[in-house]
Order: C-alpha cells, then sequence, then structure tokens
C-alpha cells in the first residue's frame, strides 16, 4: 500500500511514502513531530501533487544532510522546507506541514542503508485509515498549489503542473 | 578558488535562466536538482528529440519539404523574441542548442544549454545574441539563407522591442565583431 522508491543519485536510500485517510489525532500528531518524536515527515497531502514531488525534496534534503549544509535542523524538517517555493522555513511548515484540523497525512520516511524503517511503529501512531498513494490526486488542492507555488499561465502551457513545482523547488536558492 | 567560484556562478545562472524561461512560457528544460558541489545540474530529458541542426540537415539532405524549414524559422524567430522580451540573453546561440521534441511537424522547440546567459534589457546585449546565431547558422547551414531572414523578420514583428535590437545588429555586422562594446 505504500509507496517506496530509490533515490537515483543516493544508492541504498530508499524513501517510503504512507498515505493516511480520515485521521482522526492531527493535533496529537503534529505535537510529536514538532517535538521530533516522530521518525518521518509528516506533511499535508493537499499540497502535493505527485510522488516525485516528494523525492525531489528528499533527494535535496538527502544531498544537503550528507554535505552538512541543511537550513533546518533534521533531515525530515528539511524535507518539508524543500518543498517550498521560498526560504522562509517557519511558512514551510505551516504550509507544507500538516495542522491540527487536518485530516489527511502523508508520511514521509527515508532509509540508508545501515537506518531501516519501522513502517507498522509509525503507522500505529496515525488514528486513520492507511489508503494506496493511488489516492493522493483526489486529496490533491490544485487551486492551492497553483497558488503557493505561483504557478504562470504561459508556464502551464508548456508543461505539467508537477514540472512548474519542481523547477521552483530546485531553484529556490538561486534565487 | 576562483575556479570554485566562477563554475557556482555559471551554475547559478543557468538554473536562474532556465526557470525565467519556463515562467515566461519558453521551452526550456525541467531541472531537477542543482548540485552546488559538482556544479552541475540534473534536468529533463528531452526524450527522442533531435537538434534543428540535425534536422535542417537531414531535411535538406532529403530534399522534401524544404517549405517546412521556413515555417520553422518563423517559429525560432517567435521563441528568440519572447526570450529577449524577458530580458533573457542566451550567449550560445546555435542549431545544436534547440532541440524539436518529437512529433517534428508539431515544430515544439525546446531552448537548451544556458550557461552562458545573463539577463540584460540592452538592445546591444540582443543583437549581439542574434550575431552570434546568424553567424552560426550560416556556417552551418549555408544553403539555408532564406531561413535566418524568415527568422529575423518573424522576431522583429514578434518583439515589442524589436527595432533597436535589429538596427544593433546592423551596427554589429558592420563591425564583424562577436563581442559586446559595452564594459
Amino acid at each position: 500500500m505504500e509507496l517506496t522508491q530509490p533515490l537515483e543519485l543516493f544508492p541504498g536510500h530508499n524513501v517510503t511514502l504512507l498515505l493516511f485517510n480520515r485521521v482522526r489525532n492531527a493535533a496529537t500528531l503534529r505535537k510529536k513531530a514538532m517535538e521530533g518524536a516522530v521518525e518521518g515527515a509528516l506533511i499535508n497531502p493537499a499540497m502535493i501533487v505527485d510522488p516525485f514531488q516528494i523525492l525531489v525534496a528528499a533527494n535535496k534534503a538527502v544531498h544537503l544532510h550528507k554535505i552538512g549544509k541543511m537550513k533546518t535542523r533534521t533531515l525530515y524538517a528539511e524535507i518539508i522546507f524543500s518543498l517550498s517555493p521560498n526560504n522562509n522555513i517557519s511558512d514551510a511548515f505551516k504550509k507544507f506541514g500538516i495542522s491540527d484540523s487536518d485530516t489527511a497525512v502523508l508520511i514521509v520516511l527515508v532509509a540508508d542503508g545501515e537506518k531501516t524503517v519501522n513502517l507498522e511503529d509509525i503507522a500505529s501512531q496515525v488514528e486513520g485509515q492507511q489508503v494506496s498513494l493511488d489516492e493522493l490526486p483526489q486529496l490533491t488542492d490544485t487551486a492551492r498549489v497553483k497558488k503557493m507555488y505561483k504557478v504562470t499561465p504561459q508556464e502551464e502551457k508548456i508543461g505539467t503542473l508537477l514540472d512548474s513545482i519542481v523547477c521552483r523547488m530546485s531553484t529556490k536558492d538561486v534565487l | 578558488a576562483l575556479e570554485e567560484r566562477l563554475s557556482r556562478r555559471r551554475t547559478a545562472q543557468e538554473a536562474r535562466s532556465l526557470l525565467r524561461c519556463r515562467r515566461a512560457g519558453i521551452s526550456a528544460p525541467v531541472v531537477y536538482f542543482v548540485d552546488y558541489v559538482t556544479n552541475s545540474i540534473y534536468l529533463e530529458d528531452i526524450v527522442d528529440s533531435v537538434t534543428v541542426q540535425d534536422h535542417v540537415n537531414s531535411v535538406q539532405q532529403s530534399g522534401h519539404d524544404t517549405s517546412g524549414l521556413l515555417v520553422l524559422a518563423e517559429k525560432m524567430g517567435e521563441l528568440l523574441a519572447r526570450m529577449h522580451d524577458e530580458d533573457l540573453i542566451h550567449g550560445d546561440l546555435t542549431t545544436s542548442n534547440m532541440l524539436l521534441r518529437p512529433p517534428m511537424e508539431k515544430l515544439d522547440l525546446v531552448l537548451i544549454d544556458f550557461g552562458l546567459s545573463f539577463i540584460s534589457s540592452l538592445a546591444e546585449d540582443k543583437g549581439v545574441d542574434l550575431y552570434v546565431l546568424e553567424k552560426a547558422f550560416l556556417s552551418t547551414h549555408p544553403d539555408n539563407e532564406n531561413m535566418f531572414k524568415v527568422l529575423l523578420k518573424s522576431y522583429a514583428a514578434k518583439s515589442k522591442k524589436s527595432g533597436p535590437v535589429i538596427k544593433k545588429l546592423d551596427e554589429v555586422r558592420l563591425r564583424g565583431r562577436k563581442r559586446s562594446m559595452i564594459g
């Protein structure tokens, strides 16, 4: 049900995505995440259009982690920050992290050869139903995403929404 | 250390230009990841694409549909007009830095290789940009002079600021130099 994909540029590293719907304890989860008691990035699925968007964020986060140049304090926080089109960390958490009233949660885990991830452990902390990543498009708030990433109408003609998003994620530190 | 800094600056410029293109609706590869350690950019692979250079050569050799080349030239002119109207100077315009996405009949152009690009509103810089393309074009496709004429006509028609640019292009031709005289 969950989706695991390797990071091509970092052999041995795998990214696992778990999607939950009808979540009842978002507030508790958020609190735990803030305290660092959750081994994973808790993301608002409304802001995600495709698992590739997560892979791009994870790739960048792992890269920065390896060279000691992360802007945030943990790999998981960095993944959330990498999703943002701007360089404001607290804004990234607010927009891409989960809120107390959320009913859907996307959890991202990264495993590197040595450290394994315990899916059951994470899943057991969520009071909700785990669903397949195929349901992600139904949870995406396209209008909100377009607004957040400031996608231009001309841009939509030459590529997909995912293309626009990925471009901004990867070039934001240059702007 | 200087090498490193120059390399990094070029990488950043290229990434910035690629984003600028896409925001303006100009077809350029999507940037997936920029690695500032090795100064490499991971880009979208334009699958099964052909360079305009190869396309022109193969059409020229086969002898048919050479009129399609003039339509291609028009589209090239339009694309460059849009790019320059965004004040984006490519810096290395050649027909091998323009790709055609399949199917060829669609004339779906993609600009690539922005390593030497920069932002400028000066007609001089845009004129030189076109001059570089003209020289490259006429030397690689000597039997297609007409194409370049059509390209320029299309550019002039499409670009809102083309007057001064074409004027500068004429001046640069007379000077016979490839470089901008600024600075």
